[in-house]
């Protein structure tokens, strides 16, 4: 398990270094010079643009570049973006609040949509598997920023339950909708997930070993038949905590909520790779070690795969 | 979702709610009659991150531009009704010649940190946004300065080149003399008549003694002289500023304190004006104009106006093939129905033109187009004829440019539309719509004049007059003048009117030299920009500039 761990460690070196560099690549050589478009329909004065294409390395050759982002990355100087303002401190700022929503809406995933998906294929053909199919292709249907309209108009401007905007602390309360509606579509599949994994292992040789037994339901369905049919579940959960902080974006934008979706989204529109480069990357450390940490929960859950 | 499902989240509204109710403090919309604005004496505006810190000079866009206008006072400022200029900290702007100015300034005006303003203050400022080494967006202001090629070189090969510009000779403006502490005077290289205007523009601000010890740190908490006074800055979240109690003016601030609360969606800030979480935004999405929404949902609360902004499509003269020539860009005109493009595409939001000017602007003359920016298919398809005739073969597929990052798709393709259609199918050209990604791919493309086919232009107004929508675009070089336009008769004319000593008459020659373009019809006028605001329910007396922003002295807050 260690020695499994330190070697899927290493491995994450040259997937971030070639991943990162990627990213420069292709967000530096975009077309259209990034000052041009910052002076309206007047060209930027020359000085403006040679002074800023100074200041962020833009005149120096891409593999120089590319080793400067990572000296600056692992000494943690992400410099400033255009604006002059430090990258690091609205990283600092925005990711508490993202990491936040995130494990939120996770956390509604995993609990209301395993929750549903162990109830109804328990139940299959039932009432409840019925409820459930039913709300489940509801949500499927509706994409994240019409949910978050609807329930932003709804509950907000209408009902007045909740503010429509989330404020600068974003504390929990805030958070719960958002997080709601961050999780409404991954909150489905993982529901069908449950249900298809359960349904299937209802019918595996351990499941009815156990039931011969003669354990009790409880043990039966809570030990044996969870522990296995939660791998698929667990991975696309895992996989989900690196996409649901990119996914932040519209729902960050609908409510408003000061957060690295945000910070990305107002980034690319202004074309400020100084933000978009280093939130990307630090997208991929996500990804990476939300998937490492799956990986090595397996383990845990079915004894059957040993790593080594 | 199960029932189990449902009670789990029925329970975490309930919660919220009560949560919501509880901890609402100054902006809950749950409260009573009382005005929960009233106790703290704030209002939260809409707001966006500025793109650099504030310095004046180097500011831009209207995002740093909007509270750059809350914090410092210039010589001149515009009446927020009329748009006239009118003297603020100068006491008098005066020239017999248009060439030398003498401006004195009021005496006692302070900036925030109690030190006074001073003719040095202004002089030191245009100096330092004027000298090309510290990079100001602003530097080409000074253009007409004596002295502003010693102190601003250019770079002989362009930013891209390997050259490096050459540091200039002197960092001071030879044009500028400070003469005692209130008065300076200014000489330009040639007579300009709308330099008394122009000096309401934000570069013109002056700076305090304290902003050369660190420009840096002052552009992030910066001392002012205007009606607030700057107090905070949260990046990407907020900018607050007060009352500033030293402020001279003849109308004080009404409010203590304004929030400039930055929203990313357009559409959250509405959600959170009409529930009153916002006291005021000048960007009603469109989602809320279509069919009048918006006034559904705000009722009185909504303010209905016009702004100096212009939208244009522009030919590359200077290409054979995508430049037309006269009369084909004449039949294009004609071809276009302006009045039914606003009406269904912008909902009347935007009002057909029919010159090159903005409506609002002092020097505006109803017009100036001719019948040319009328819609004519006839008309249209017979200049389309007579420019073949004159030997210019159009392209089969001609596109018309845009950003895909900015919203100009569907006026762009109902355009294209009104064009194809009034030509008829066997006109031999087709319009077509085209994006490129990113304004500032397309903006590259235009400035290396490298664009193939007609594009959008959009002109907001830097201060409100018809000179500013004629120089900067159609003069021979002018710095906006994207398709490369040149009309000796026409630069002759903007000369005599830029060197006219009488006002009235310097109108009236840049009315004659805006109908020239009528000739050439290197530009199609097509709409301005009106104005949507609204407004929260706490508010009262807003008023809304002709450059489309709040007018920060005029916001109240409503008695209880």
């Amino acid at each position: 398990m260690g020695r499994y761990a330190i070697r899927r460690l290493l491995q994450l070196v040259p997937v971030v270094l070639g991943t990162t560099f990627i990213i420069n690549y292709m967000v530096w050589q975009l077309p259209g010079d990034p000052f041009a478009g910052r002076c309206g329909q007047r060209p930027c004065p020359d000085s403006y643009v040679t002074a800023m294409r100074e200041q962020f390395g833009l005149d120096q050759p891409l593999l120089l570049q590319y080793w400067n982002f990572l000296k600056n990355l692992f000494t943690g100087n992400l410099g400033t973006d255009f604006n002059g303002v430090s990258v690091a401190t609205q990283l600092g700022d925005a990711w508490p609040i993202t990491i936040r929503l995130a494990l939120m809406a996770v956390a509604f995933e995993a609990i209301i949509g395993i929750g549903a998906g162990v109830l109804s294929g328990l139940k299959r053909g039932g009432f409840i598997d019925n409820v459930v199919t039913l709300s489940t292709l509801f949500l499927l249907s509706l994409p994240i920023f019409v949910t978050g309209y609807l329930l932003q108009w709804v509950l907000g401007v209408q009902l007045h339950v909740i503010e429509p905007t989330v404020t600068d602390a974003a504390t929990v309360p805030e958070l719960i909708v958002p997080a709601l509606v961050l999780a409404s579509l991954n909150m489905a599949f993982t529901a069908r997930l449950t249900r298809t994994s359960i349904v299937e292992n209802l019918r595996s040789d351990y499941v009815r070993t156990a039931v011969a037994k003669g354990l009790s339901n409880r043990r039966v369905v809570g030990i044996h038949l969870l522990r296995n049919s939660l791998i698929p579940v667990l991975t696309f959960l895992g996989t989900e905590i690196g996409s649901l902080m990119s996914g932040a974006i519209i729902t960050e934008g609908i409510f408003n909520i000061h957060g690295i979706g945000g910070l990305l989204w107002r980034a690319i529109n202004g074309q400020d790779y100084t933000i978009v480069v280093p939130v990307a990357t630090l997208l991929v450390l996500v990804y990476l070690i939300s998937n490492l940490l799956v990986d090595l929960l397996y383990g845990v859950l079915d004894p059957r795969i040993r790593y080594e | 979702m199960t029932k189990g499902a449902k009670i789990a989240t029925g329970t975490a509204l309930l919660a919220l709610g009560v949560a919501a109710c509880g901890g609402g403090g100054g902006s809950s919309s749950s409260g009573g009659g009382d005005n929960p604005r009233a106790a703290s004496g704030t209002v939260y505006i809409r707001g966006c991150e500025p793109q650099t810190g504030f310095v004046p000079g180097n500011i831009n866009e209207t995002c740093g531009g909007t509270i750059n206008d809350f914090v410092y006072s210039k010589l001149v400022q515009y009446n927020s009704d009329t748009a006239a200029p009118e003297l603020d900290q100068a006491e008098s702007i005066e020239t017999t010649d248009n060439k030398v100015w003498t401006i004195k300034l009021k005496p006692g005006l302070k900036w925030t940190d109690g030190t006074p303003v001073t003719a040095k203050n202004y002089v030191d400022a245009w100096n330092y946004t004027a000298y090309s080494p510290n990079a100001q967006l602003g530097s080409f202001w000074f253009g007409d300065i004596v002295g502003f090629d010693k102190v601003n070189t250019q770079d002989p090969d362009g930013p891209d080149g390997p050259k490096e510009a050459p540091k200039p000779e002197t960092d001071k403006l030879e044009g500028l003399e400070v003469v005692d502490d209130l008065t300076f005077k200014v000489t330009l290289t040639a007579p300009i008549s709308v330099f008394r205007t122009k000096l309401g523009y934000s570069t013109f601000s002056a700076l305090p003694e304290a902003f050369f010890k660190d420009p840096k740190g002052f552009a992030q908490k910066p001392i002012t002289n205007g009606p607030f006074k700057f107090v905070q800055w949260d990046h990407n979240s907020q900018i607050i500023v007060e009352a500033n109690p030293d402020y001279p003016g003849p109308e004080k601030p009404k409010v203590k304190k304004i929030v400039y609360k930055m929203y990313k969606d357009d559409n959250a800030a509405y959600a959170d004006l009409v529930s009153n979480n916002l006291d005021f935004t000048e960007l009603i999405p469109p989602s809320a104009l279509a069919g009048d929404k918006w006034k559904t949902d705000l009722g009185d609360r909504a303010i209905d106006g016009q702004q100096g902004v212009i939208q244009t499509l522009t030919f590359p003269v200077y290409d054979k093939e995508f430049g037309g020539n006269a009369d084909f860009r004449k039949a294009v005109s004609y071809a276009i129905d302006r009045k039914t493009i606003t009406e269904k595409i912008f909902n009347k939001g935007r009002s057909p033109i029919n010159g090159w000017v903005s409506p609002i602007v002092e020097g505006f003359k109803d017009g100036a187009c001719g019948d040319l920016c009328t819609y004519n298919p006839a008309k249209a398809k017979e200049l389309l004829a007579k420019a073949k005739s004159e030997g210019y073969t159009p392209p089969a597929e001609f596109p018309i440019w845009s950003n895909a990052d900015g919203t100009h798709k569907d006026w762009i393709e109902a355009t294209v539309n009104s064009i194809n259609q009034a030509f008829g199918p066997d006109a031999g050209v087709k319009f077509v719509h085209k994006d490129m990604p990113t304004f500032a791919e397309l903006r590259d493309t235009i400035t290396q004049h490298k664009i193939k086919g007609a594009f959008r232009t959009g002109w907001q107004m830097d201060y409100p007059h018809i000179e500013n929508f004629l120089n900067p675009l159609y003069k021979t070089g002018a710095s906006s003048n994207d398709g490369l336009y040149s009309n000796k008769a026409l630069d002759a004319k903007l000369h005599e009117a830029d060197t006219a000593t009488d006002p009235a008459q310097a109108n009236a020659l840049y009315q004659e030299a805006e109908a020239m373009l009528q000739q050439d019809m290197p530009a199609i006028p097509l709409w301005s920009y009106g104005l949507q605001a609204g407004t929260s329910k706490w508010v009262t007396g807003v008023k809304v500039t002709p450059f489309g922003v709040l007018d920060p002295l005029s916001i109240a807050i409503k008695e209880a």
